[in-house]
């Protein structure tokens, strides 16, 4: 009878093949699409709002595996304000280094695929002329003429993608053990960002930059330029990943959990010279963590996800002050405080993230739910508005938003 | 399309609302995830329909193929004429003398191919299709027991190496770096040629010869076995489950038998399967170098060794040895594209 | 009454002075001795004494140790039933072996573990092996703590079945029983760890754990790798558990605010040393040692409107192997004096039952 049980639960080979065959086929043409030559004008685009870096829209990114579609974005929507940080939290798999990953589009095919939606980037770079060559500014030398562009990362085909990678938008990954190349000294992988991304710069040139961003970071170039990578510290390295990241001089930077592997003590560093950068740098901050601190410390503005959808967005005041979302006010009650209480029992939000695969079409938090409606078993709820920057995904503040 | 199909699987699932989700996502079994990836690649299908179909053909084909036996020589020979016509003269007078020499031929050797020998038969008169089916089953059996022999003593050896370290480890190691410079070829021939003695004395009965060879084989090649199992065990052994087991206070025999040993299973198998070809091709070398199996018996080697003494055999009868050159081909093409795939489909870093 | 034959190998504090050093050494010794004599507290499920674990880091070529690394120096502590002990520190601090050498999977170098009465410090492995189904481990990722290839039920079946714990046609529904009371769902018992959730294996690491009817859990990290809300499902079973089956913890971590919700009593530790021992009150209420003031302020606060003072540690934890001389926190400590860099401080109960070592608290005797 055990026997039977199990052999339910798992997929027949008949279902197996009829996947298999789906997939590829999708596979193929989001491949073809991803690698087609495209002319400029057809992933040139203009803002919704011009205060805005980075807006994200309706983004699907899905993974076609072998047991059926991941959906691990699915309809996200946020924007990046110019000079913010924004925090981007949530659990294990709800799709928040996904969303990162599309902007980068650094998403493994053939599996993984954007399959629609927009991200809308303002990148400011070189005007060249006819030939590709910077044209140089009158009267300054080694500077060159700028032109902001707005282009749809998504629709990018990929081998034109270099024009925003590393130089428009970098990226700091959660593991600076793996994240430096172990055969190349820290100066030389420094000075390559700069010679790959400043036109006509010289190894000296380089150099001087990236002692310059070695020093912002806080650490004396002359102990560091010529060490490798495994002489240095993980908080070390984690400062040198960002001083890569910044040396091109980035409009956005993306940190992927940058302090997630790092003691508590070298955290506490890290995020302050993050904080520090901030406001030295002139751009914006998209900060991924699962960890609620980190968010309430570092950003402006939060954007809660959950299951590939974006649940509860608005300032970091009103998400941690008065936060709307079930999962959003659970999430900051499981979380054990320092504050000494002497409660038995820690709050808990039940149940498990929903499997990604078959997502039902209702709410996906349903199941974990205190405050489950009957409406919750209908459609997934759209986001309503309950303040002019405060947005949510949940049926009880429809009738709110009616009345009002 | 396949959307909506998902969609409607959805559906059906959601109505269950009394069971959790979890319940209701299906995944893929185990076995299930071994075979989708064992499959995806054409080639080891090929390999795998190769295997089959030559076990089929060895094992079950002479089930069929009734009409000549493994040492059954077809002696249905013809019978020839040589008329030859000699003059010579005696006290003058010219004498003619016609002279028929009759040559009955017993056995029916280098017969083209022909329905009642669909492959012709060899310079002795056997069939060869017959001996192509009979031949591979010598020839499959040895390399099957070598590889079996070879493995179960590397497991054992890389297991007490791998589990327990220190001097035993050091003692297996360098009795293996030891057996791996001794040169394979050159040593069994020696062998063999000690062996030619012992069978004139009796010692050794001629038909266990190739036996023999392959067990010094076995003798000399398990240090690839071993060491992969070494390493297997020892990078098994840092990982927390094994702690855990040994936390849990099991017995070094459990933990060895029923925790290390399993998780080792794949890598063993890929090995094994891998190990398959080069055994066959080993016998092939033994029995081509007049090293094997014997007449009246045979196996593919040997086959092919008839055109060592033959030159004409070489140039103008094909049918004789290519049937056993290219069963040897597909037999070790099969079994590398099966280890192949069946290495890809075990090693969970090479999913795509 | 038992066996003295690991006490050797006593941390020495540097001193300038090579008498004062032998003869703090001679003292530390004596009062090592003495204390390993002490009687056993029937009271205590497990009770550490000066326990010390060292790894040979260079060898010579005969095999003679020319290097150690000191991964846990002299770590004391008494454990009730139903208590937790928690261990905080950084990586590299030594907790995680620490957890192990109680448990004997690292023969310890130095010291004595009195599990239940016994002094277990040397005991044969086949004696261990009884004692084994009386203390288990809890590990950080339970992704590698798994099994692969077995099902759950074959998991949980297996200790219960080696240690016969309860007769052989009684061991499903035993384990069933086990899975329910940590939260697994009954047709878990026929799948394959691969299927679950990081939360959901957790569960299972722990049912597993629990199969036994241990005395002592030594919990390595249990939450680390888990989300938020699994952490507090986690936690609370746990300390569901230990009420029920009146278990007692160990419980390792680097989280001060997982510790603090379920610890008892609290070890700080860096670079291998106790910085500071006392009941949770005690720590959190009353910090005593710099190290644990700046892990306090390190942890980030999750609300916005309060922007804590930080006391900033300067520079890298300094690698075990290298540790510096004197007082070990000294090179990151703000407050570090002269003396701090020579002299190794001693490990002072400054209040009842509130330990630690450093040299500021004795300025201010």
């Amino acid at each position: 009878m055990a026997k039977q049980n199990t052999a339910k639960n798992y997929l027949s080979g008949k279902e197996i093949r009829a996947i298999a065959k789906a997939n590829a086929k999708e596979m193929k043409r989001l491949e073809a699409y991803k690698n087609r030559k495209a002319d400029e004008s057809e992933f040139l685009t203009q803002m919704k709002k011009q205060e805005n870096i980075l807006e994200i829209e309706d983004l699907h990114t899905f993974f076609y595996t072998e047991q059926g579609i991941v959906k691990a974005v699915n309809g996200v929507s946020y924007d990046v304000p110019k000079n913010a940080v924004v925090g981007v939290v949530g659990e294990s798999g709800c799709g928040k280094s996904v969303t990162s990953m599309s902007v980068m589009r650094l998403i493994q095919g053939p599996t993984g695929q954007i399959v629609d939606g927009s991200i809308r980037f303002v990148s400011n770079e070189y005007k060249r002329d006819e030939k590709g060559n910077p044209i140089p500014k009158a009267g300054a030398e080694g500077e060159y003429e700028m032109v902001e562009k707005v282009y749809d990362i998504a629709k990018m085909p990929i081998n034109e993608i270099h024009r925003i990678r590393g130089k428009q938008i970098a990226m700091i990954f959660q593991e600076p053990m793996t994240s430096l190349n172990p055969v190349f000294t820290i100066g030389q992988q420094l000075d390559e960002v700069t010679l790959l991304h400043v036109p006509g710069a010289t190894k000296e040139m380089a150099k001087a930059k990236s002692e310059e961003m070695l020093r912002l970071v806080g650490i004396i170039p002359e102990n560091v330029y010529k060490a490798f990578p495994h002489e240095l510290s993980g908080g070390m390295r984690q400062r040198v990943m960002i001083a890569m990241a910044l040396a091109a001089e980035p409009r956005l930077i993306i940190a992927d959990e940058p302090t997630t592997a790092l003691d508590v003590t070298i955290q506490a560093q890290i995020l302050d010279l993050l904080q520090d950068i901030k406001d030295k740098i002139d751009g914006s901050i998209l900060l991924i963590t699962h960890d609620l601190g980190v968010i309430a410390e570092m950003a402006d503005y939060v954007v809660v996800m959950y299951a590939g959808k974006v649940i509860e967005k608005g300032t970091v005041y009103e998400i941690f002050q008065d936060p709307k979302h079930p999962y959003t006010i659970g999430l900051q009650k499981s979380k054990p405080t320092m504050s000494l209480d002497d409660s038995t029992e820690l709050y808990n939000i039940p149940g498990n993230v929903p499997n990604p695969i078959n997502m039902p079409a209702h709410c996906y938090f349903k199941e974990r739910c205190a405050k489950c409606t009957a409406k919750c078993s209908g459609e997934y709820p759209g986001m309503v508005q309950v303040s002019p920057t405060h947005f949510v995904a949940c049926h009880l503040y429809d009738e709110e938003n009616n009345n009002g | 399309m396949d959307e909506l199909e998902l969609k409607e699987q959805n559906t059906q699932e959601v109505v269950d609302t009394e069971t959790p989700l979890d319940k209701n996502v299906r995944l893929m079994s185990p076995n299930q995830m071994l075979a989708r990836r064992f499959f995806r690649s054409k080639l080891s299908i090929l390999g795998l329909f190769m295997v089959v179909g030559l076990f089929l053909f060895c094992f079950l084909g002479p089930v069929f193929y009734t009409q000549w036996g493994e040492t059954e020589l077809d002696k249905s020979g013809k019978t020839e004429y040589a008329t030859a016509v000699t003059t010579y003269t005696v006290n003058g007078v010219e004498y003619t003398l016609h002279q028929t020499t009759e040559t009955h031929l017993i056995d029916n050797f280098l017969a083209a191919p022909s329905a009642e020998h669909p492959l012709g038969t060899d310079d002795q008169g056997y069939d060869v299709l017959a001996r192509l089916m009979y031949g591979g089953r010598v020839s499959l059996l040895v390399s099957f027991m070598t590889v079996i022999l070879m493995t179960i003593f590397g497991v054992i050896m890389g297991g007490l190496a791998g589990y327990f370290g220190g001097w035993i480890d050091n003692v297996i190691m360098r009795v293996c770096d030891v057996l791996m410079c001794l040169p394979g070829v050159p040593i069994l021939l020696i062998l063999s040629s000690a062996m030619d003695g012992w069978v004139s004395l009796d010692l050794v009965e001629e038909e266990m010869r190739i036996y023999i060879l392959m067990f010094f084989l076995t003798v000399i090649s398990w240090t690839g076995t071993a060491r992969l199992v070494r390493g297997q065990i020892l990078s098994l052994r840092e990982q927390e489950f094994m702690v855990a087991a040994e936390a849990m206070g099991y017995s070094t025999g459990r933990k060895i038998f029923k925790h290390l040993i399993p998780n080792v299973m794949p890598q063993l198998i890929v090995q094994m399967s891998l190990s398959l070809g080069s055994m066959i091709l080993y016998e092939a070398t033994l029995s081509y170098l007049n090293m094997g199996i014997k007449a009246p018996y045979t196996a593919w080697g040997s086959m092919i060794n008839i055109i060592t003494t033959n030159q004409d055999i070489l140039q103008n009868y094909p049918t004789v040895w290519v049937p056993a050159g290219l069963c040897i081909v597909i037999a070790v093409l099969g079994f590398n594209f099966v280890g192949d795939g069946l290495r890809d489909a075990l090693d969970p870093k090479g999913r795509r | 009454m038992a066996d003295e034959k690991v006490i050797n190998n006593v941390a020495a504090p540097v001193y300038d002075d090579e008498a004062l050093a032998a003869e703090y050494q001679a003292k530390r010794q004596k009062q090592i001795e003495e204390d390993f004599k002490k009687p056993i507290d029937p009271d205590c499920v497990l009770e550490v004494r000066h326990l010390r674990k060292c790894f040979p880091i260079k060898k010579t070529v005969t095999g003679k140790v020319t290097k150690e690394l000191v991964a846990v120096d002299d770590v004391s502590f008494k454990l009730k039933a139903g208590e937790t002990l928690g261990i905080v520190g950084e990586s590299g601090c030594g907790k995680t072996t620490a957890g192990r050498a109680i448990l004997k999977l690292h023969q310890p170098t130095g010291g004595q573990i009195i599990f239940d009465g016994k002094d277990i410090t040397n005991y044969k492995p086949k004696q261990m092996r009884e004692i084994r189904k009386q203390m288990q481990i809890i590990f950080q990722d339970p992704y590698s703590s798994l099994p692969p290839r077995d099902t759950v039920g074959g998991i949980l079946s297996e200790p219960v079945e080696v240690h016969k714990i309860v007769p052989k046609d009684q061991v499903k529904d035993y384990v069933l029983d086990l899975m329910d009371k940590c939260g697994l769902r009954d047709y878990y018992f026929e799948r394959y760890p691969h299927e679950f959730s990081g939360g959901q294996r957790q569960r299972i690491c722990i049912a597993r754990a629990l199969s036994v009817n241990p005395k002592l859990v030594i919990c390595d990290e249990p939450v680390s790798a888990l989300d938020v809300s699994i952490q507090a499902q986690i936690i609370n079973l746990l300390k569901k558990l230990q009420r029920e089956m009146n278990l007692a913890y160990v419980f390792i971590s680097h989280d001060l605010s997982v510790v603090k919700f379920i610890s008892d009593k609290i070890l700080v530790m860096y670079l291998g040393a106790v910085m500071e021992f006392g009941t949770k009150e005690d720590i959190f209420t009353n910090p005593m040692h710099p190290y644990t003031k700046a892990l306090f302020s390190a942890v980030p606060n999750p609300d916005p409107t309060t922007k804590m003072d930080r006391i900033k540690l300067e520079g890298d934890i300094p690698s075990p192997a290298n540790p510096p001389k004197g007082c070990r926190f000294h090179t990151r400590c703000p407050y570090a004096k002269e003396v701090c860099k020579h002299i190794t401080p001693d490990y002072k109960e400054y209040e009842p039952g509130h330990f630690a070592a450093c040299h500021l608290l004795e300025k201010q005797d």
